[in-house]
């Protein structure tokens, strides 16, 4: 008992003197006195208070002292096992196949793709050993057999060597990429221009630099799969409009406005993204009339000219020279290096802020070797010879008009794109029409596609693995006589949109008239001899 | 093939630059280059008129004698006679894998490097509310302006306009020329605070250790460069569309089973960019459903993959493989989230060889994991291949792994091929299946012939050229391979896996060091001393330095963010200029800043010194040497280097 008061005693004072050490420690800070006072008179003022702000304190150690990763440990959905079950939950889990073998038809698809023998061109050898007239590899300038970019690319090679060893923030940068920014710049008429090592992630690139959660993007239902990704990447919000309809685009655009007002959100990024020619049909947008929505509703544009930049207007400019439009009036202006100046690459011109912007923030710019010299030389001497041969893009739409003069009549075959588009898509036409005549020249304005879902409101209804087959057949045919072509290849299952099974032809300046006439000839044929005699 | 007139003119010059330039080589490199022979003399044609003779930059220190002469550029690839400064980059068998623990700074260098970074961001911060109100026109573009939302706001861009335009003049400098050994840098300065850059036209030629060349492969002469003209002669530049859609010509399928046939899988693919192969095939093999577990350290394309792939990710911790295990074990015995279905597979994805820090993949036990989880393994080898392993086969190599044990081994053709682009190598069931599934298949453009034709170049002069039958009797080669003074190659470096001759494009011209492998194996060889040489160098003169004493990359740690802008313009501006990389946040955590030195192959012992002889002055002034341990002076080093780095281990 004693002893028990006496031990009780010692640790009362221990107490104490610990406490007065502490005060008087406490009181040597500078400013100690203020708070001291502070937490005092709130303490007379309202007892509850400081049991509040000792809960909030002891809060924020927790929240502080938490671990930052996103375990599921804690979380209700979470089962806790003892090793052994787990180990025996590991031996009874068994993984699918990294992945599918494929399948005969997808092996015979993969093998029918032809292997060109030497250089590509608008007669190129192939594997089989058989010159054919090629319809099928995007060569619409005749760039790619020019001696004067091949003399170019040799003189350079020997000068910088092939690859550019480092990304183009850590001394990647050479002046010839510089070069060619300009000459780009220059020949689009924009302030500046970036220039990506892949046609392809060019744009899948550019979509996420500039838009962000909560952005509004307003996007046509027919882009391509790199727009598509890029889309997916930036994480913001989508709304769709039907393809190539402006009216609908207005619509969607108005529809976006009213929901902010509604919901008094704050002024955010708007992006109107689009193709110049759709890469999927070969339509050509409307670029005056974009431009004019856009400046309207205060929007930027994203346009992407993979397909255009180098296969129309009168030098090759594409769609802003094709409708006399400044190229400084699209925002984000994407092309392909690759397509349009028979090299590799892509690019994005636009002003210098936007140029800019991507120099830190453009995901594949930042973190890819920039363009090997060479290829980047070919590409300047490319816009050169476009430049000064007017002709080469004259050329290039006799041959186009050449080649729809005689495919435009076959009555099996449909063909979406636009007759300058030197992109030429073939679909199959059905005798007896098995889908019900899509309602777009009276299109009801009471019922429109829902803008915040992808699909149409009537979609057009088709057999793909049919098609597909048909015009897989249709290309054989024409290869045994001596065209290459190729079907428009789809990733199906991972498009957002699948489109109708398609041939595409990629017209060229380096084929003669005649050579066009015979290979239109040959297709017609083959047609005529696949679609036909199923009718 | 060239005549022997134009071989013995070549010699006759050399000689006489090395008369001409007085210094006569203290002692004889023993070495005879048995293998090389020159097609021209361009060691002397190099453009003379602004060269500085002493710096040892554009000619050899050593001038090469009448019994050494070289196919190359001294300026693309350093010659190195010396047989000594070789050595072997393999992992020790029975050793297990550690990378150098990483040491913690002393506190006060790490609350200095915070106070650095709340002064720059509070002065920031002031010069924005400032500026807003007296320079308003400035500010436009980062603020909501006529009905649009700004581009980029001025909160987003904080970073990129306060603090790293500070120091912008480390990067994107331009260059010209090769980015061998050296790299012609165009100068420029900028007169208001780094917001433009004007070139002031003038070159400086810099001893480069900032490119991804391990194999020094970057070069406008030499057998390879010769291929690709060949072939621009041939194929022009352009392949013509995408892989399925008429771009595929018969150099891909050549190049495709050439690289196959290098790493030792059933079949590859190639895809024309390195990011684009990581961005545009990881959705093709794991989709919703599926676990992706991932590093995190890994690269922005990997990241890039997954994100479009819909698959879950979990990361771990870097190289932490306990902290792999338990999350393994985590994932598969809770099954996917909510639903606790299995998953339908787990994809573990690792780099080969980590850019910001020279660590390697601790391939050996990932391996042993995968016998017990049953993960499938994706080893990003952009880094590793060619620059490890006794063969150059990548970090397989360098732990002596089969490679077909590794489900899919991607990697780039940028670092050590001297080219462009990426590729995907596995068994012929998961190429067949990327090849329809991928997207770059069906969108994107195919590799260029040029770069092919660097490609198949560079990776057969790797791995050697089997000839057919009766040529390699030949008299002229037989005495190309004199045989008195080849050096002893070890067992491990004797390739199985050669190129035949009828795997290459019939029209290439071959050169006799690329059919005996004798120039790959040089460069091999050459690269593995010099990363252990300067790994181990730094560590003796005590700086903190992150990574594997094999890894090309060598990280040397900052801190500070003022000090990168001073390390990286005290090395442009030393007497013989040094290009080197420094990199910060967000590519690094905040407070480890750092330099980071990428060796090669076109690197002699010199240069190597001039770099620990510039890092030892610098460190000094800017107080960097703080590790722990016993440290050298840096002559001691130079001297004793050999020594260095045939240690099997060094504390």
């Amino acid at each position: 008992m004693n002893s028990s008061s006496q031990s009780l005693e010692l640790l009362f004072n221990f107490l104490s003197r610990s406490y007065t050490t502490l005060e008087t420690n406490f009181f040597k800070i500078p400013g100690s006195a203020v708070v001291a006072r502070y937490v005092k008179s709130s303490h007379q003022n309202d007892p509850g208070r400081t049991l509040l702000e000792v809960i909030l304190i002891i809060f924020a150690i927790r929240t502080l002292l938490q671990s930052r990763t996103r375990g599921d440990r804690s979380g209700k959905h979470f089962i806790t096992f003892d090793e052994k079950e787990i180990d025996e939950l590991v031996d009874e889990w068994t993984p699918e196949p990294l992945a599918q073998p494929l399948s005969p038809e997808e092996q015979a698809d993969l093998d029918s793709v032809p292997v060109i023998v030497g250089p590509t061109g608008p007669k190129p050898k192939l594997s089989s050993g058989k010159t054919v007239i090629n319809l099928a590899s995007y060569n619409f300038t005749g760039l790619a057999g020019s001696e004067d970019i091949k003399a170019a690319a040799i003189e350079t090679l020997r000068k910088y060597g092939l690859g550019s060893c480092g990304p183009p923030g850590f001394y990647g940068t050479q002046d010839v990429h510089i070069q060619l920014e300009q000459d780009i710049a220059d020949f689009l008429g924009t302030e500046a221009a970036i220039l990506y090592s892949q046609g392809f992630s060019t744009i899948s690139s550019v979509i996420p630099a500039f838009c962000k959660r909560g952005d509004v993007i307003v996007a046509d239902r027919g882009v391509n799969f790199a727009i598509q990704k890029g889309l997916q990447i930036s994480r913001c919000t989508v709304r769709w409009y039907d393809h190539n309809d402006m009216d609908s685009l207005e619509h969607v655009l108005e529809s976006v406005e009213k929901e902010r007002k509604k919901r008094r959100g704050p002024l955010t990024r708007r992006f109107i993204v689009t193709e110049g020619i759709f890469d999927h049909d070969g339509v050509i947008s409307d670029l005056p009339k974009l431009v004019e929505l856009k400046k309207k509703y205060k929007y930027r544009l994203i346009l992407d000219e993979s397909v255009s930049f180098g296969s129309v207007g009168r030098t090759g400019r594409g769609l802003t020279e094709l409708y006399n439009v400044p190229a400084s009036e699209v925002d984000m202006l994407v092309g392909s290096v690759a397509n349009g100046l028979s090299s590799c690459g892509g690019f994005c011109a636009g002003s210098h802020i936007v140029v800019n912007h991507q120099r830190i923030n453009g995901t594949s710019f930042v973190f890819s070797a920039a363009m090997p010299a060479l290829l980047t030389v070919a590409a300047s001497e490319g816009i050169n010879i476009l430049r000064n041969t007017p002709s080469i893009l004259t050329t290039l739409q006799e041959n186009v008009r050449a080649v729809r003069a005689i495919l435009d009549r076959v009555d099996c075959i449909n063909i979406p794109s636009h007759p300058a588009s030197a992109v030429i898509h073939l679909q199959i036409r059905w005798p007896t029409l098995q889908v019900p005549a899509p309602s777009t020249s009276s299109p009801s304005k009471l019922s429109r596609s829902n803008p915040a879902s992808v699909k149409p409101r009537d979609p057009p209804q088709f057999n793909v693995e049919l098609e597909e087959k048909l015009l897989q057949d249709v290309v054989d045919e024409a290869l045994a006589q001596g065209v290459m072509l190729t079907r428009a290849k789809r990733l199906r299952g991972q498009e957002l949109i699948e489109a109708r099974p398609s041939i595409r032809l990629a017209i060229s300046a380096a084929l003669s008239r005649k050579d066009c006439e015979k290979a239109a000839g040959v297709i017609k044929a083959a047609f005529v001899k696949v679609i036909g005699k199923r009718r | 093939m060239s005549t022997a007139a134009s071989y013995l003119s070549a010699v006759s010059e050399a000689d006489a630059r090395a008369r001409k330039h007085g210094a006569t080589p203290a002692s004889t490199p023993a070495l005879s280059m048995s293998s090389s022979v020159t097609s021209s003399s361009e060691d002397t044609v190099l453009d003379e008129s602004n060269v500085d003779f002493t710096d040892g930059l554009s000619f050899p220190r050593v001038p090469p004698t009448s019994s050494q002469v070289f196919t190359t550029v001294h300026a693309e690839f350093g010659h190195c006679a010396n047989e000594e400064y070789r050595y072997t980059s393999q992992h020790r068998a029975g050793v297990p894998y550690k990378s150098i623990p990483e040491q913690d700074p002393p506190y006060y260098i790490l609350l200095t490097t915070y106070i650095s970074y709340i002064l720059v961001i509070c002065l920031g911060h002031l010069r924005d509310f400032v500026g807003k109100r007296f320079r308003a026109a400035n500010y436009r573009h980062l603020l909501p302006w006529n009905g649009y939302a700004a581009l980029n706001s001025d909160f987003d861009s904080f970073y990129t306009r306060r603090l790293k335009l500070r120091i912008d003049d480390c990067f994107s400098h331009p260059v010209t020329g090769v980015p061998g050994r050296t790299i012609l840098l165009l100068d420029r300065y900028s007169p208001d605070y780094n917001k433009t850059m004007i070139p002031t036209g003038t070159r400086t030629r810099a001893l480069n250790i900032s490119s991804y060349n391990y194999l020094g492969f970057a070069q406008g002469s030499g057998p390879c460069a010769d291929a690709v003209e060949k072939s621009i002669e041939r194929y022009g530049v352009a392949a013509g569309g995408t892989r399925l859609q008429g771009g595929t010509l018969d150099l891909h399928v050549q190049a495709e089973a050439l690289v196959a046939r290098f790493l030792g899988t059933e079949d590859a693919l190639i895809s024309s960019m390195g990011f684009a192969t990581n961005s545009t095939i990881i959705p093709a093999l794991v989709g919703k459903g599926c676990l992706v577990i991932s590093d995190e350290l890994n690269h922005a394309s990997i990241r890039f993959g997954v994100r479009l792939s819909g698959a879950n990710v979990r990361m771990f911790k870097h190289n932490d493989m306990k902290a792999l295990e338990e999350l393994l074990r985590e994932v598969i015995s809770q099954g996917q989230p909510k639903t606790h279905r299995p998953w339908k597979k787990i994809l573990l994805i690792v780099e080969g060889l980590y850019s910001m820090e020279g660590t390697l993949a601790n391939l050996p036990v990932i391996m042993e994991l995968k016998k017990k989880y049953k993960f499938y393994v994706f080893v990003d080898e952009a880094h590793s291949v060619g620059a490890l392993g006794p063969r150059g086969r990548g970090v397989t190599d360098y732990f002596g792994i089969d490679p077909r044990s590794v489900d899919i081994l991607m990697g780039t053709f940028t670092k050590s091929f001297g080219a462009a682009g990426g590729y995907i190598a596995g068994s012929k069931t998961i190429i067949d299946r990327l090849r329809i599934k991928g997207h770059s298949g069906v969108y994107a453009e195919s590799m260029t012939p040029p770069v092919l034709t660097q490609v198949i170049a560079s990776m057969a002069s790797i791995m050697g050229i089997t000839l057919p039958a009766e040529k390699p009797s030949s008299p002229s080669l037989a005495l190309l391979r004199s045989s008195d003074n080849t050096p002893v190659i070890p067992e491990s470096e004797v390739i199985p896996g050669t190129a035949p001759a009828s795997a290459l494009p019939s029209w290439m011209p071959l050169s006799p060091s690329m059919i005996d492998g004798s120039d790959g194996r040089h460069r091999l060889r050459r690269l593995a001393f010099n990363t252990r040489y300067l790994n181990r160098g730094l560590r003796k003169l005590g700086f903190i330095t992150y990574g594997n004493d094999d890894s090309p990359v060598v990280p040397l740690l900052l801190f500070h963010p003022g000090k990168m802008a001073v390390f990286s313009r005290m090395m442009r501006t030393r007497a013989t200029p040094i290009v080197i990389v420094v990199v910060a946040y967000p590519a690094t955590p905040l407070v480890t800043s750092r330099v980071r030195f990428c060796l090669s192959s076109a690197h002699t012992k010199e240069d190597i010194d001039e770099v620990l002889r510039a890092c030892d002055e610098i460190g000094d002034l800017l107080d960097l040497k703080q590790a722990a341990g016993e440290r050298w002076p840096v002559e001691e080093i130079i001297k004793r280097a050999v020594e260095i780095v045939r240690l099997p281990e060094m504390p």
